[in-house]
């Protein structure tokens, strides 16, 4: 079997304004399909976040993780994505988010570990140059000196494997602890030191603007890996994404399926 | 009753149960952990249930592995750390129920 590389694809860029949470889980679950199917191209996808989320992941206890009063108190909107993983906090302008929607065979036969190392590699390298020493840290985290930065999940489906992954930006630690139900314990071993009001490894490390890092990103793929052109969301896509996100992530026997 | 174990080099397991009549009537597996297909978690749920409420590691270990649909993938979670989880949330084995 031969696996090919990220060379080998024409990727395409989306980069939409700001979507809901509901229309971000759905996006990744519509466009996986479209991958898999063959009807699109291999994608890479940055977020942007319309409102303030918690994301679960498929496997957690939404009663465990997530304390549903103080989201509803600080209107923040609580949905479960379709992959696994741990639950992330974010508030618009806070996280840098993004999906790439790749081809099986860059991951058949690879274990796990090695699939999400392949898959962070390039944003490893657009972090070095930007002066941010990082490493992928198994299981499925980047870790810088000052701890984790970014935690990364995957879901294989059919013909395609996507690959996402949220990265601190400047995180309002105190409220995250409000709303999520995270032991200091875990905390602490995430490396983040408890008594932090922010965690923003990047915007301290970098000095730039959410906005430029995430050019850099952009700029890092498209000379490492060749191609991204600008490409948009076909109708269907949206249309389709926009049906889920309405009966499937807003709808809370999804939300609860593991209560 | 309720447990949770960190599979080492892996993810946090937890585990919420009923036991009723010395067996385990109801059983939610969950956590930070990765399966595919995501149907595994039922499965897994699936195999616990009606197990005896006071049975060694390797009897829920085996029921679980016993269980998984072929072909599945675990990252992050293993049948034993399931088991050992179980074990907590009945409250036969070290790290008291939460």
């Amino acid at each position: 079997m031969t696996r090919s590389t990220f060379r080998d694809h024409a990727w395409q860029l989306v980069h939409e304004p700001p979507q809901s949470p509901a229309l971000h889980m759905a996006l990744d679950d519509a466009l996986l399909d479209e991958v898999s199917a063959g009807r699109r191209g291999p994608t890479l996808r940055i977020w942007e976040w319309a409102s303030p989320a918690v994301v679960i992941g498929r496997f957690q206890s939404l009663r465990n993780e997530v304390d549903m009063e103080a989201a509803r108190r600080h209107g923040i909107e609580v949905v479960r994505r379709i992959s696994g993983g741990g639950a992330m906090f974010i508030e618009p302008g806070n996280t840098i988010t993004w999906s790439v929607f790749a081809p099986i065979d860059m991951v058949e036969g690879l274990g796990f570990e090695q699939a999400y190392a392949l898959m962070d590699e390039w944003v490893l390298q657009a972090l070095g140059e930007l002066g941010v020493q990082a490493w992928y840290q198994p299981l499925n985290d980047i870790a810088s000196p000052a701890g984790k930065i970014a935690g990364a999940a995957q879901a294989r489906r059919g013909r395609a494997v996507l690959h996402h992954v949220t990265m601190a930006y400047d995180i309002d630690a105190a409220k995250m602890l409000e709303v999520l139900r995270i032991g200091r314990e875990k905390l602490c071993d995430k490396g983040t030191p408890s008594a932090a009001k922010r965690v923003d490894p990047l915007r301290s490390q970098t000095g730039l603007a959410r906005e430029a890092i995430i050019a850099a990103f952009v700029d890092t793929f498209r000379r490492r890996h060749g191609g991204l052109a600008a490409d948009t969301l076909r109708a269907h896509e949206l249309a389709r994404a926009q049906a889920l996100a309405l009966e499937k992530f807003s709808n809370p026997q999804w939300t609860a399926l593991v209560p | 009753m309720h447990g949770e174990y960190k599979v080492p080099g892996g993810k946090l397991v937890v585990v919420d149960l009923e036991v009723a009549g010395g067996t385990i009537a109801a059983v939610q597996v969950s956590g930070d952990f990765f399966l595919e297909p995501d149907s595994a978690l039922d499965a897994i749920n699936a195999a616990l249930r009606g197990l005896p409420a006071d049975a060694g590691e390797q009897v829920y270990a085996d029921a679980v592995l016993a269980g998984l649909p072929a072909g599945s993938q675990l990252f992050g979670i293993t049948p034993e750390g399931v088991a050992i989880a179980v074990r907590r949330a009945l409250g036969l084995a070290a790290g008291a129920p939460a």
